[in-house]
């Protein structure tokens, strides 16, 4: 099997995929695989693997929210020295190659495992977080979000579990760094103006489209994750974070059953889109009244939900 | 006699304030588009104005104020008049105002070129412009022409300058075609934005001082401090057009956008121009604030299009001096109209529809006059020159280079001497 394969399976298989769980689950499938034919070509090529690792996906990858169209976000955990570095970056680089022959684009801001920012050993892992929020400017914490937002594909899933049990050890220790984590997602790109409309791009190419992603998902997707965190969860897809804090939480529930509804309604309008750049954006012409009214209670009720996890975050995590 | 002198100081005063307006202009069209045409914009401004200065004495005054007929004026070319009038403004002082109204109807115009038209268009359109199509519609309305005649009210030239000037700047567009880049092929439009907000902003205060010579001043003295009121009203209408745009565009897409917000308090000046000699304080907010939302509504309405309209022009001095123009038929008093003994008071003052109908015709003669005679003559340039417009590669490397040879920011090339490495 080749990556040229494994594009070809895609080409066939992707669109007869029926929901968005499906669609996530063949992404899985096709990522495990390119992965698996990239490790052995390293193998062939470099010897074997030196070290236990684990490959990590992050983004909406790692939170099993990806549309038709995806890129690449993803990084390596080594348990071994410094000398194994070259290695598993080599590695890296040729899943990176492999996935952009599968169709992942290359992530714009580099988040891969080709990267030394991105694969690392163990120790140098838990040295990298504590730094990024010892350092807490916007961008660290920006990092480490995209990073706690992980789940392992292949690989020693213990390795991650370590490296995110430093976050909440952290976390316990400097609580104030919640606020400062809140603080870092807290603006919300506005989706419906003042007299209710909705409001797409005015100018360019996307005309006329509004942007899902940043005016509707996000504020769900950020407010699980500042959830998580103060409770010590290490799950990544966003909706098992709320099954996991459901119990807990129950003014959860009502959310759950609406970004379930979301990320179907993204499903139903992006599943044609013929490339990457265009998942994040529906047409309104493309949206019934009813559609419009759908898609304004869903951003209407995630700014909702981003403001009591954030209520509920100063009230019990970030003073311990 | 003192009150003589400080009429013709009062209206020497107006005469420098409209022309630093071109200060404003040439800001604000820099500020409006890109820093590769940023020189030539400044330089051509300021070089027209001195050709549109040269015609309106040989011919453009003549036309206007000479003895003629209903439609043109035919005396008084080349025109110098040293005498001193007993009981009004001296001639040259006269003269000098009503030519910087020219010179801002030609500028107007020129906005309409902004990017891409070639350096010879401006210069021949200057000539023919201030010969032959803002004299005239200058004729009908404040010469002895035949919408004077009608009581037609445009008290500082909404229509005559304003309109006029974006009617020559729409035929431009329409011959000249969109700027590169502007349109997409499935017809999206892209914002190609201006280099500096704060030129935009700083030119906007500019015209809006300038605006007070402009409006004010054409009180044409200082009897009754008349132009204390003309001011008053004048900045209501900006200060309610500013207003007005700012929290329309805001409502809309949810962002206060810069530009949008500063062509508010323009058309709010525009719009009142016309108005702000005949209608109470509280109607001068009402225009203004219309003016305010018209403009945004026009320049979506021009986008959409295809009309690319760099500098706003056509919105900005044509859509809203339209408004500006018709507004004073709703809202002209009885006292400042019929007292005055300039035309009707306003549909909301008991005067009918008579001044508004008088204002709608003013309006479309006007508009119709100013667009096709520049339609025709800018045809006729586009035959003989071999196209208004310069090469695309022309275009692509701005107009500082390819028709003035430096920058106005020379920062955007490498030195000599690095070149030469």
């Amino acid at each position: 099997m080749s990556y040229e394969d494994i594009r070809k399976w895609r080409e066939q298989q992707i669109h007869l995929q029926m929901d968005h769980e499906q669609l996530n689950d063949f992404h899985d499938d096709l990522m495990l695989k390119t992965v698996q034919l990239a490790l052995e070509k390293v193998k062939v090529e470099q010897g074997e693997v030196p070290a236990p690792f684990a490959f990590f996906l992050m983004g909406s990858a790692g939170r099993r929210e990806q549309s038709i169209w995806s890129d690449q976000d993803h990084g390596i955990i080594f348990n071994g020295s410094e000398q194994h570095q070259a290695y598993f970056q080599k590695l890296g680089t040729e899943i990176v190659d492999g996935l952009e022959i599968v169709g992942y684009e290359r992530c714009e801001g580099k988040v891969m495992a080709s990267e030394s920012r991105w694969t690392k050993s163990i120790e140098d892992w838990k040295r990298q977080v504590s730094d990024w929020l010892d350092e807490e400017s916007w961008q660290s914490l920006r990092h480490f979000s995209t990073f706690f937002d992980s789940r392992v594909l292949l690989g020693e899933g213990k390795l991650l579990e370590d490296v995110k049990q430093v976050t909440f050890s952290y976390i316990q220790s400097h609580p104030e760094i919640m606020n400062r984590l809140v603080d870092n997602v807290g603006f919300i790109q506005k989706g419906v103006g003042v007299f209710g409309q909705l409001l797409p791009q005015q100018s360019g190419k996307r005309t006329g489209q509004i942007n899902i992603k940043t005016t509707a998902l996000f504020p769900y997707v950020n407010a699980l994750r500042l959830l998580v965190l103060c409770n010590h969860i290490m799950k990544a897809p966003t909706l098992v974070r709320f099954a996991a804090l459901k119990e807990k939480y129950s003014f959860l529930s009502e959310y759950h059953r609406l970004f379930e509804s979301l990320l179907a309604f993204k499903f139903q309008f992006t599943k044609d889109v013929t490339e990457y750049e265009e998942v994040h954006y529906i047409p309104l012409k493309k949206l019934s009244k009813k559609d419009k009214q759908e898609l304004k209670e869903y951003m209407k009720k995630g700014a909702e939900l981003f403001q009591q996890a954030k209520n509920t975050i100063e009230k019990e995590c970030s003073k311990w | 006699m003192d009150t003589v002198l400080m009429d013709n100081l009062w209206v020497i005063i107006g005469t420098f304030l409209v022309l630093l307006m071109i200060g404003g202009f040439i800001l604000l069209e820099a500020g409006s588009t890109r820093m590769k045409n940023a020189g030539h914009i400044a330089g051509k401004t300021i070089f027209t104005i001195g050709i549109g200065s040269i015609v309106f004495w040989a011919v453009g005054w003549g036309f206007i104020y000479g003895d003629g007929n209903m439609f043109i004026g035919l005396s008084d070319f080349f025109y110098g008049d040293t005498s001193f009038s007993e009981d009004g403004l001296s001639p040259a002082v006269d003269f000098m105002f009503q030519m910087m109204f020219a010179l801002i109807a030609l500028t107007i115009a020129f906005g309409g070129f902004a990017e891409r038209a070639k350096l010879s268009a401006y210069v021949i359109f200057a000539v023919l412009f201030s010969a032959l199509v803002y004299p005239v519609v200058a004729h009908w309305i404040w010469g002895a022409g035949w919408l004077a005649d009608h009581g037609k009210q445009d008290f500082a030239g909404s229509t005559v300058v304003h309109l006029t000037g974006a009617m020559a700047a729409l035929a431009a567009t329409v011959i000249l075609k969109p700027r590169i880049g502007k349109y997409n092929k499935d017809g999206s439009s892209n914002e190609l934005a201006g280099h500096n907000q704060v030129y935009t902003a700083l030119a906007v205060l500019l015209l809006w001082v300038g605006w007070f010579g402009f409006n004010g001043a054409s009180t044409f003295g200082v009897e009754d401090a008349f132009f204390g009121y003309v001011i008053l009203n004048t900045q209501l209408g900006a200060a309610a057009g500013a207003i007005a745009a700012m929290l329309l565009v805001w409502a809309v897409t949810g962002k206060a956008d810069v530009p949008t917000t500063l062509n508010g308090a323009l058309a709010g000046l525009v719009a009142i121009t016309a108005s702000c000699g005949f209608v109470e304080p509280w109607a001068a907010v009402v225009i203004g604030a219309i003016g305010g939302l018209i403009v945004y509504a026009s320049m979506r309405f021009f986008d959409r299009a295809r009309i690319d309209d760099p500098i706003f022009a056509l919105s900005v001095h044509g859509t809203v001096g339209v408004w500006g123009t018709i507004s004073t038929g709703f809202f002209a008093t009885h006292e400042l109209s019929v007292g005055m003994d300039w035309g009707q008071p306003g549909l909301f003052y008991g005067g009918g529809f008579e001044q508004l109908g008088v204002q709608i015709l003013g309006v479309v003669a006007s508009g119709a006059y100013a667009f096709v005679v520049s339609f025709i003559i800018l045809k006729v340039m586009d035959k003989v020159m071999g196209g208004l417009r310069v090469s695309e590669e022309e275009e692509i490397i701005g107009l500082d280079m390819s028709e003035h040879g430096s920058y106005g920011y020379p920062e955007n090339i490498p030195h000599p001497n690095e070149q030469a490495k």
